[in-house]
């Protein structure tokens, strides 16, 4: 009587097979589904209570960035705009708009509107806009082509390794002061190159991939 | 391991080297003796089942959504989101107000910091004034108006208070009675004064239980009438303290004990430095810091007093010639006092006697310190009438029906009354009693109307400081909890309907402005409400020598007591109780007991060895015919035959301190408010585990304080600290940029607390309780160690502030398995909480024992409201090591300003909390390359020493040595 009978063969390859698909799969699990767009929410435009368009705005009115992002230069946090500030223009166009119903609303009643976040941090990350700014890093290292959305998606991962990639490298990243607020900006053979910025601006690499820069 | 100059040691247990103590340290793991025996197999089973089962709840139940970004309807200006913002206001404790500033996140109050314009604070920031800021968020806070037993309204209150007021108004106000704490506030005066003018038979009573009374007593038999005293210490060469808070307590404490410490820093001064005698029955912060100091029983004090003053020619000869067993001591005190006149000081604590304030104002006379450095003042409270007296009137009056309408406004009698005069049956007489205040207290829940009050930082009011000087008060937001101020209560009293109290102040000061020829009103409002403090304010001095009578005409001397005295005494957290409900106070160690969450009954080791009592021993006493159950606690430096009560404890009702700790106010009398006869101490043979911290850490031998004389500072300096210069095989690590480091004077550091509470309101330090304390899991990330040297009835005592000492060699940095504790490069050894796992081998590592873990989540624990924690600071959950971070977002924050305008950080720029509220400047924190910057110039003296220096860590912290300036008179009686 043989000890292996004639479908050994099939289930033995149907294991071998299959411990290589788990194993595949588990790597996938570790290394991929970790930063396929679906986990990290790039690319993605959440639902907001009006459908605003950096495109219209910037691109298309030609708004300069801290016409709504009053805080941009002076503090961490970016600030998002008021819905006076809104208004400012709202108030004389545009002003039958369905679209724009909760905005007169939030201003009526005085309650805040609320815009579903694109970009979050965790609490121990402790991130500064202002810095940035300061040191020559333009909007669009971060937030993408900001300038040509017509919903906001998230333009990166936000994962510390992206974070790192630019701090410990920051020369490729800096521009000129007065082009950091341009969407549209490209580098160009007369641009200062980076490490003239660097040293121009005082940027320091040795301190900046110390994990007390952003973790207190 | 060098050899200690000296043994120190932290507890008596350890200095008996007890067979139990040696076992403790020996058990491999003395931090968990309490917890593996909290439960056994079957109901850690039974624990984890029911756990597993539950896990799936916690998905349920809805959160906030974090994805929200929620901006402003309309932003408003000048608030800048990430930036601290800081609003001037004051802080009362007793009526005398303090300057500070506190610092808003969005225009949410997050931490009280000293105003350094206000005489008062000059920066500095106490334990207490800290830890106001938690109260303010108190949701335990009174938050209910009840009248007649039910809920009512603020429109209720007011329309029964008006009918009230026509009754009383066709009396003339007979029946009409206000008790209120000490009054400084001109405006409430004002009101009150108002009031009697309105209603001629109405009268105003004051009452605290930690009153001066004495002290006021001795101004009218010294000087004919009621004076302040404040002081100059900054001309004071020789000061001699009878039980003195005079750095610990007394009104503008902060600013005495700043300029007591810049003349005690000889290698700042140049080799210049003040002494300090001390006697004293129960132990004070002068006492620890004085060069020479005696334990002395209250009747050898007041004898030893008048052996004084009969030595400086301050009483009569013969006084000099009694038999007194501390003569050679006092002689020589005296000798050195009597060179020095014109800058010696004597200052007596507000718990001591009459008769010795009197002793106390003629030897001072003596010295020739009035308009030196004691100068008189007009009170500055608004009627200086006493307290006990005035308190003792009410309530005759209210037992005898004559009182039939009473607001008590900021006191809480039924309390904190003398026993004696029962305070609360006397209240059940009165028809219609309306207390205002901050907690449903004891006297809130006897009234008939209990109105929430709103807090100090809720409203407007004005106030003024030991010197004189007012502050306006601002609040820093709406009431939270819907509560209302006095200012309102007697302005609808006065019949100006509902007046908000801002409308009602600025009427005052505008009339008041205008009086005193203040120009431009608005112009006069704004700087005065900004800055803080109302210009040229305090009062000048008056001047006066004692009568010479009035020592003569003094009570005959205390005799000695049969037995043990109770000695009533304030507590250094809950102060009389007011703050028996703040955590951050009930956990705050006291100063020489490192007691959390109770108090005990002080006494010395001698009598306790007498008596067979041990700390922790449950013991009833007798006092004044009232039995009272307290816990013992043995302590070194403790007069002889004295037990040491604290008050403000045991509160039966308001917040989180009801139950806590026993109510000594139980004991106390009218007529003797401070000290009594103990009857009986009998011993229940039951014991009470106390939550001190203090033996949680041994010393073992290791040479942890640095001491000498001054005269081995001025003729060898390089003596007193051994620099060796540390080996290693490894080139050491540079640091060209910057190099964080932090100078800690042993010197100025009183032991008063206050960076342990600055600590924690800044870092978001969370709150354990008493049983997380007794497993040794106390959370403060800066703790003040005091170490005794000598003899356990009269020893020596220091203090060192023990915060991360950021090792250049870290011990901790090389166990950790996941990299969560790293150096940076400028040398601060950083926590990365978000990769810390919870093998706490990096505490163990520690030698300094300054890293503490989070074994449950203590701060989703912690009952405050979310805006309420620092959002600069990460706050942490379960699991996570942390500690002293030199305040990494302070140095961020200002880097990150500096960097914005291209500039370079400038010294003194950086200021971690517990730096800025140290009213002495014991701590300074800088660049150690930048050889101008302050902290390099201390660390450069000869005096400055690492600890465990033997172990290579190479610390960032550093101490300066403690130089102790004694008598060569006095021998070998240096304590």
């Amino acid at each position: 009587m043989a000890i292996f009978g004639p479908r050994a063969n099939l289930l033995m390859n149907a294991t071998l097979i299959g411990a290589v698909g788990l194993g595949a799969c588990l790597l996938l699990a570790v290394w991929v589904v970790p930063v396929i767009g679906y986990n990290t929410q790039e690319r993605f435009a959440p639902e907001q209570p009006i459908p605003f368009s950096h495109n219209h705005h910037v691109s298309g009115l030609g708004l300069d960035c801290r016409y709504c992002h009053t805080m941009v230069e002076k503090s961490s946090s970016a600030g998002m705009p008021s819905t006076a500030i809104c208004m400012t223009c709202h108030s004389q166009v545009w002003t039958n708009a369905a679209m724009l119903r909760p905005d007169q609303q939030s201003l009526a009643e005085k309650v805040p509107l609320r815009w579903t976040r694109v970009y979050t941090l965790p609490d121990y990350v402790f991130f500064d806009h202002s810095i940035h700014i300061a040191k020559g890093v333009g909007c669009t290292e971060c937030h993408g082509q900001i300038g040509d959305m017509d919903l906001t998606w998230k333009a990166t991962t936000l994962y510390m390794s992206w974070c790192l990639s630019c701090h410990r490298d920051p020369a490729p990243r800096l521009r000129p002061r007065d082009e950091v607020f341009n969407p549209h900006w490209r580098r160009t053979p007369s641009t200062a190159s980076g490490d003239t910025l660097m040293a121009q601006y005082n940027v320091r690499t040795a301190h900046l991939s110390d994990c007390g820069i952003c973790h207190r | 391991m060098t050899q200690p100059a000296r043994t120190y040691w932290r507890s008596l247990e350890e200095l008996a080297e007890m067979p139990e103590f040696a076992a403790l340290v020996e058990r491999e793991l003395p931090r968990f003796r309490d917890v593996v025996n909290a439960f056994d197999r079957r109901r850690f089973l039974q624990l984890m089942a029911a756990s597993m089962a539950l896990g799936g709840l916690s998905a349920c139940g809805t959160e906030p959504n974090p994805r929200q970004l929620v901006p402003y309807v309309q932003e408003p200006a000048n608030v800048i989101p990430g930036r601290n913002r800081y609003y001037a206001t004051a802080t009362t404790q007793d009526g005398y107000a303090t300057g500070v500033l506190i610092a808003h996140q969005m225009a949410r109050p997050i931490k009280v910091e000293g105003n350094p314009d206000h005489p008062a604070s000059l920066g500095g920031a106490s334990a207490i004034m800290q830890a106001s800021i938690l109260e303010f968020y108190d949701p335990r806070r009174a938050q209910t108006l009840v009248g007649g037993g039910e809920i009512a309204t603020w429109e209720g209150f007011v329309a029964a208070l008006h009918d009230r007021r026509n009754a009383l108004l066709s009396r003339k106000g007979d029946g009409l009675r206000v008790l209120t704490g000490a009054v400084t506030s001109p405006f409430l005066a004002a009101q009150l004064a108002r009031l009697q003018q309105q209603f001629p038979a109405m009268r105003w009573h004051q009452w605290q239980p930690l009153h001066r009374d004495n002290e006021l007593a001795a101004a009218q038999s010294s000087f004919g009438r009621p004076v302040g005293r404040t002081f100059d210490l900054s001309a004071a060469d020789r000061i001699f303290g009878i039980e003195s808070d005079l750095i610990a307590a007394t009104p503008g404490w902060l600013a005495y004990a700043r300029a007591f410490a810049a003349k005690r820093r000889p290698a700042e001064t140049g080799g210049e430095m003040s002494r300090a005698y001390a006697i004293e029955s129960t132990p004070t912060l002068l006492g620890a810091k004085a060069d020479h100091r005696l334990g002395l029983r209250p009747d050898e004090i007041e004898a030893s007093l008048r052996y004084l003053a009969g030595l400086l020619g301050a009483g009569p000869q013969e006084w000099a010639q009694q038999d007194n067993a501390q003569a050679a001591w006092l002689k020589a005190a005296a000798d050195d006092l009597a060179q020095h006149k014109g800058n010696a000081l004597v200052h007596a604590g507000r718990e001591q006697s009459a008769t010795v304030h009197v002793l106390v104002d003629a030897i001072n006379g003596a010295l020739g310190a009035f308009g030196k450095t004691v100068r008189l003042v007009a009170p500055v409270e608004a009627s200086a009438g006493a307290k006990a007296q005035s308190l003792s009137e009410l309530v005759g009056d209210m037992r005898s029906g004559k009182v039939d309408t009473l607001l008590v406004l900021g006191a809480n009698p039924v309390y904190d009354a003398p026993a004696d005069l029962d305070f609360a049956a006397a209240l059940r007489r009165v028809p219609f009693s309306v207390s205002l205040a901050l907690y449903d207290d004891e006297t809130a829940l006897a009234s008939t109307w209990r109105l929430p009050a709103a807090h100090e930082y809720e409203i407007w009011s004005d106030a003024r400081a030991f010197d004189g000087t007012i502050t306006i008060q601002q609040p820093q937001a709406r009431p939270l909890y819907g509560g209302h101020s006095a200012h309102q209560v007697l302005g609808i009293l006065l019949g100006g309907g509902s007046g908000d109290d801002h409308t009602l102040l600025r009427e005052y000061w505008q009339q008041r402005a205008q009086q005193e020829n203040r120009g431009d009103f608005a112009a006069f409002w704004h700087d005065a409400v900004r800055g803080g403090v109302v210009p040229n304010t305090a009062e000048p001095p008056i001047s006066a020598t004692p009568r010479g009578d009035a020592v003569t005409g003094l009570p005959s001397p205390m005799a000695p007591a049969n037995g043990i005295r109770a000695l009533f005494r304030p507590d250094e957290g809950t102060w009389d109780g007011r703050y028996a409900h703040n955590p951050w106070l009930l956990e705050m160690p006291r100063t020489f007991t490192r007691l959390t969450w109770d108090n005990a009954a002080l006494i010395a080791p001698g009598t306790a060895k007498r008596l067979g009592l041990a700390t922790h021993d449950l013991v009833e006493i007798s006092v004044n015919e009232v039995k009272l159950t307290v816990p013992v606690y043995v302590l070194p430096g403790q007069a002889p035959d004295c037990m040491t009560l604290p008050l403000g404890w045991g509160r039966a009702a308001g917040g989180l301190g009801a139950g806590v700790g026993f109510d000594v106010y139980r004991l106390r009398r009218a007529a003797d408010p401070w000290i009594a006869e103990i009857a009986s101490v009998r011993k229940t043979g039951e014991v009470d585990r106390l939550a001190t911290i203090q033996g949680q850490d041994r010393v073992l031998g290791r040479d942890l304080v640095r001491e000498a004389t001054l005269e081995t500072f001025k003729n060898d300096p390089g003596s007193i600290v051994k620099k060796e210069k540390p080996a290693s095989l490894y080139p050491p690590f540079e640091y060209p940029d910057r190099a964080w480091a932090m100078a800690i004077d042993l010197n100025s550091c009183i032991g008063c607390q206050a960076c342990t509470i600055a600590c924690q309101a800044e870092n978001n330090v969370p709150v354990v309780g008493k049983d997380q304390v007794l497993a040794e899991r106390i959370m403060h990330w800066l703790r003040i160690d005091r170490y005794y040297s000598g003899p356990p009835e009269a020893p020596t005592v220091a203090f060192e502030p023990m915060p991360c000492m950021h090792c250049e060699n870290a011990p901790c940095e090389v166990v950790c398995p996941v990299h969560a504790t790293v150096h940076d490069h400028e040398g601060l050894n950083v926590m990365v909480y978000n990769r810390c796992v919870g093998t706490r081998f990096c505490s163990n590592n520690c030698p300094y024992k300054v890293r503490r873990f989070n074994f449950y989540p203590y701060t989703s624990q912690n009952n405050r409201p979310a805006q309420s924690w620092n959002p600069q600071v990460s706050v942490r959950d379960r699991g996570v090591m942390e500690k002293c971070t030199y305040c990494i977002q302070r140095i961020r924050t200002t880097q990150i300003a500096a960097n914005r305008d291209d500039r370079p950080l400038r010294d003194g720029e950086v200021v971690t909390a517990c730096q800025q509220s140290c009213p002495t400047q014991a701590i300074i924190f800088g660049d150690r390359n930048d050889r101008e910057s302050a902290v390099a110039k201390r660390k450069a003296t000869p005096i400055d020493f690492v600890l465990l220096e033997e172990l290579n860590t190479r610390p960032r912290t550093s101490y300066s040595a403690l130089i102790r300036n004694p008598n060569p008179a006095i021998k070998g009686n240096q304590s």
